[in-house]
């Protein structure tokens, strides 16, 4: 038996020891728990009502409270419940209620429709409060002004409360998609990093564990270091991949359930396209945490060793971050084909449709042309340094005592 | 069975090393069968490394396995035959531990079986038997022996000379990457230029080394003297001398130990 089915024994093997180990079970569980715990908790405890009560002392307090709660809910669906509810206490003077403020019965006290009274500036919801009242005193204003014209306070609240410029844009497809897009591409860059430094890590310490416990000495006397090197990232690369799709579906699935969140529609392509860059960098990453981790004899010394990794990991991210922004910027077009990170800006620029095709298949080109030469080179010092015992091998050190 | 003997850092491992491609010579080749050894021959081999290495949480039988699928078995026959191993060595009951939970004679079992689950054509043992107890030494010379009746090319290195000279046929001693000396061992020990005398009688054995020639050197264990002596020497009147000196207890006239081939080889 040669080449590959030899890497898919060593896959296997990655696999199935890896899946019966309480450490893998332990934190698979753990993280669907976190995943469920995030979608549901919001659910249980809060509701999607922002309730509040006011205070009022005076006249002409009511007809702001009503329009605050008009405006809060100007954009909600007929069978949704209310975003905004307020309760309004009446006081008889300035005192009692501000005594009730201080107690902490009420939220915010109204005097005469002119002047507002809080504890203290600060927290958001004290602040949605303030600038719903703020807003609804400035709307009864104008509505004062203009009924004098004789127009309806319905109409105005529609004006300020609408987007009134239609949108359109110069690239194909639906701009509602954009949002999907743009959201889908997000998440996948997170995960990729995600799983650059979780399942890199993973590769580098394994790696490291087959040199210190010596068992790579009887495996190299009868298999390729690139059988081990590539059995290895497939075996925990298709976990990796296994672990984070099923979060994933376990999130979708809790989403649609509690209906915590709407999700926008997903498109196909866009997840294929994910998927593809997402294989790539994780493919780059791990051929690299796998050199690296043949360098060190101890597991101690591979946290070390994995800083540069780490580091472009990180760079990598915050440059496609930046691309979010300006997907078409000098920034981000010079990081689409350094193969290191055109895994994570790629795909952003992609969601964004702002790559043009020839830089979307020369980056192609350059990550799958990389892989290949990455693992030749990474795969002689793979193998020149895992023979070497007792502290770190230097790099040229390794080069240069491989056997091939 | 050949034994492959040297002082510390003569070069057996990395001689052992080289024949698994795991280190560049930088001189010389590597044969098998008059081959230069392809990547694919070694699928044939079973290795020992000097440095035991398993995986420390892998249960014993699936790491065999594993092992005898690298090289080339199905699942099945690999399977058998990590556990027929196991069996051979007592460890039956312990196919589904971890590795690490077995003591340390037993891990040294199950490496064995590691090199030997694929029913290799050459068997190359670095230090086979450091660190065994003499039952797991017995154990492993049945199955030195028995590998060897099989019609299996057995290599091993070793510092045990008297284990060496009872099981091989041939022994090459190396000194600083250098052959020194190399084939059959009792015709090495028949060729070798001295002779071991020993003697005990009821006087003084050194009284009588004057009709002794070709004395090399002398010395007394308690009361018997053990000479060294040139091999063509003739010890006939020697021994008609000590008959009539009194009455002869011990005697002993023998070709040199493994050892002493040795000591002479990389002095």
């Amino acid at each position: 038996m040669t080449g590959f089915p030899t890497l898919w024994q060593v896959a296997l093997r990655e696999i199935t020891e890896r899946i019966r180990s309480k450490a893998y079970l332990i934190t698979t569980g753990l993280t669907v728990l976190i995943v469920l715990g995030l979608i549901v908790a919001p659910t249980l405890f809060g509701s999607d009502t922002s309730e509040s009560s006011v205070g009022t002392v005076g006249d002409g307090n009511d007809i702001i409270i009503a329009t605050a709660v008009d405006l809060g809910n100007a954009n909600d669906e007929p069978d949704e419940p209310p975003s905004v509810a307020i309760e309004t206490i009446e006081y008889n003077d300035r005192e009692s209620a501000e005594t009730a403020l201080d107690d902490g019965e009420i939220d915010a006290v109204l005097v005469d429709g002119d002047e507002v009274i809080v504890q203290s500036v600060g927290g958001f919801s004290g602040n949605s409060l303030m600038s719903g009242l703020q807003r609804a005193a400035g709307t009864v204003q104008i509505q004062g002004i203009i009924e004098e014209e004789g127009q309806q306070a319905a109409d105005i609240i529609e004006i300020l409360t609408s987007d009134p410029l239609e949108t359109t844009t110069l690239t194909e497809g639906d701009p509602e998609d954009g949002d999907s897009r743009t959201l889908i591409a997000y998440f996948g860059l997170l995960l990729l990093y995600l799983a650059v430094l979780l399942y890199g890590t993973w590769i580098l310490t394994g790696v490291t564990e087959e040199k210190s416990n010596r068992v790579v000495e009887v495996l190299l006397s009868s298999i390729r270091p690139w059988q081990i090197l590539g059995g290895k990232i497939l075996g925990i690369g298709s976990l990796a991949l296994l672990q984070l799709l099923g979060t994933i579906a376990i999130a979708v699935i809790a989403l649609r359930v509690t209906g915590a969140f709407d999700l926008p529609p997903i498109e196909i392509g866009a997840v294929l396209n994910l998927l593809l860059w997402f294989v790539l960098g994780f493919v780059i990453f791990a051929v690299l945490f796998g050199a690296a981790g043949s360098l060190v004899s101890r597991t101690e010394e591979a946290n070390t060793i994995a800083m540069p990794m780490s580091m472009a990991a990180v760079v990598g991210f915050f440059v496609s971050i930046s691309a979010l922004n300006d997907p078409d910027g000098v920034v981000a077009t010079i990081f689409t084909f350094v193969p290191i990170t055109a895994p994570f800006v790629v795909p952003v620029r992609v969601a964004l449709q702002s790559i043009p095709a020839w830089q979307y298949v020369l980056s192609l080109v350059i990550c799958v042309a990389s892989i290949g030469v990455l693992t030749v080179l990474a795969g002689r010092i793979y193998a020149g340094g895992l023979l070497r015992y007792g502290g770190r091998v230097g790099l040229r050190e390794a080069w240069r005592s491989a056997a091939e | 069975m050949l034994g492959f003997l040297g002082p510390n850092g003569a070069g057996k491992t990395t001689a052992m090393r080289t024949i698994f491609r795991l280190l560049r010579p930088e001189s010389g080749s590597v044969t098998w069968n008059d081959e230069p050894i392809e990547p694919d021959d070694l699928l044939r081999f079973g290795y020992l490394p000097e440095q035991r290495g398993l995986y420390p949480k892998m249960r014993a039988g699936d790491q065999l396995t594993y092992l005898g699928r690298l090289h080339g078995m199905s699942k099945h026959d690999a399977r058998e035959s990590a556990f027929g191993w196991l069996d051979r060595f007592g460890l039956a009951d312990r196919v589904g531990d971890p590795v690490e939970s077995l003591s340390h004679g037993n891990q040294q079992r199950v490496q064995l079986a590691a090199a030997l689950v694929h029913d290799p054509e050459l068997l190359v043992l670095d230090e086979p038997f450091s660190g065994l107890d003499p039952i797991a030494v017995e154990t492993m010379s049945d199955v030195l022996r028995e590998q060897a009746a099989l019609g299996k090319a057995v290599v091993f290195s070793s510092h045990q000379l008297d284990l060496v000279e009872d099981l091989c046929e041939e022994v090459a001693i190396i000194d600083n990457g250098q052959v020194v000396v190399r084939g059959n061992v009792e015709r090495l020990k028949d060729s070798a230029p001295i002779r071991h005398l020993e003697l005990e009688t009821e006087g003084d054995p050194s009284e009588l080394l004057e009709f002794l020639d070709g004395v090399q050197s002398t010395r007394m264990n308690g009361e018997r003297l053990i000479a060294i002596i040139s091999a063509d020497t003739d010890v006939r009147g020697f021994i008609a001398h000590a008959q009539q000196a009194g009455k002869v207890r011990h005697f002993a006239y023998k070709t040199p130990s493994l050892s002493d081939l040795f000591r002479d080889a990389v002095r």
